[in-house]
């Protein structure tokens, strides 16, 4: 006998269940925004393909033409072609960006027929090293910016850049 | 530099780097017959001119396009902007455009003509060396100027 469950029990057992759903309730979302962080998706998808063959990389820098496609700029939808510099250096793939430090002009590998190994700003004769240095007592006042990038089914792929990490 | 309020900004900065206008003057074709003509050398010229500004951008500023329809009197055309132009801080002052009836106009500065070439059924890669060939074909003409100093 006994099995019956008493008044105080019954009471206790409801305020227990419905307290407990209600704090549930309130526990769950902070958990899940607590936790958030470690959820999140890594973005694969800012690197960009080239038609760059890793095997065909020496040491000396080409150029290599690139398209982002379907960049947003508000509601402005549309593909935007970017270049860099890419070359070898024993198993790293090195790519620079393409864009003065001094004004934003293109720069160019061996543009100035006296500096053929370096880069060359056609605008006010900016000159950087192969690293991407800007050379002293030229208008540049930082290095190159440098693109992240990795080799993958042997094509370069590009991503952001970043500042210079070489010099 | 674009004709954009922030570029304006590194433009007034750095005014001493900066000494090249680039001024596009486009004809605007209105009889239909020739109305795809002259909207196809308008993206030429547009497609030109912007990439002429990327590649440059520190030495160049890009202005808006100078738009005239087809019985504009050009000589009196080129007289203002002349006139006007003189005002603005720069060294040198180029023209380009793609309507040849330029090329027997005086104006102050240097007029670049070029053929328009229809580049609205090449794909993307060819486009852009198509581009770049022309570039490279007027190009001598802004490193002599330069050079003269």
């Amino acid at each position: 006998m006994s099995k019956k469950v008493s008044r105080r029990q019954f009471m206790s057992y409801t305020l227990m269940g419905v307290g407990g759903f209600m704090a549930s309730g309130m526990l769950m979302p902070m958990v899940r925004f607590a936790i958030d962080p470690v959820l999140q998706k890594k973005d694969e998808g800012d690197y960009i393909l080239t038609p760059q063959k890793f095997d065909e990389l020496t040491e000396m820098p080409v150029r290599v033409d690139f398209t982002i496609k379907d960049r947003k700029d508000a509601w402005y939808k549309s593909d935007v072609s970017n270049t860099a510099w890419v070359y070898r250096e024993g198993d790293t793939v090195i790519a620079l960006s393409p864009v003065c430090k001094h004004l934003g002009c293109t720069v160019n590998w061996g543009g100035d027929e006296n500096h053929s190994d370096q880069f060359f700003c056609p605008c006010h004769a900016g000159r950087y090293m192969k690293n991407g240095e800007n050379v002293k007592g030229t208008p540049p006042l930082g290095p190159l910016d440098e693109f992240d990038v990795k080799v993958e089914d042997g094509f370069v792929y590009l991503g952001k850049t970043k500042p210079n990490t070489l010099v | 530099m674009n004709w954009t309020a922030q570029d304006m900004d590194t433009y007034l900065q750095q005014i001493e780097y900066i000494d090249t206008l680039i001024v596009p003057l486009l004809k605007v074709e209105t009889t239909p017959g020739d109305m795809k003509r002259s909207a196809s050398s308008s993206e030429f010229l547009m497609h030109l001119t912007m990439f002429i500004e990327t590649q440059f951008k520190g030495r160049m500023m890009l202005m808006p396009p100078f738009a005239y329809t087809t019985s504009t009197d050009l000589t009196e055309m080129a007289a203002t902007l002349s006139r006007d132009l003189s005002v603005a801080p720069f060294k040198h002052v180029f023209f380009l455009t793609t309507d040849s009836a330029w090329t027997s106009i005086k104006v102050d500065g240097e007029v670049i003509w070029l053929p328009s070439i229809p580049l609205e059924n090449m794909d993307p890669q060819l486009r852009k060396t198509i581009i770049e060939d022309q570039l490279r074909q007027a190009l001598p003409r802004f490193m002599e100027k330069w050079s003269e100093q």
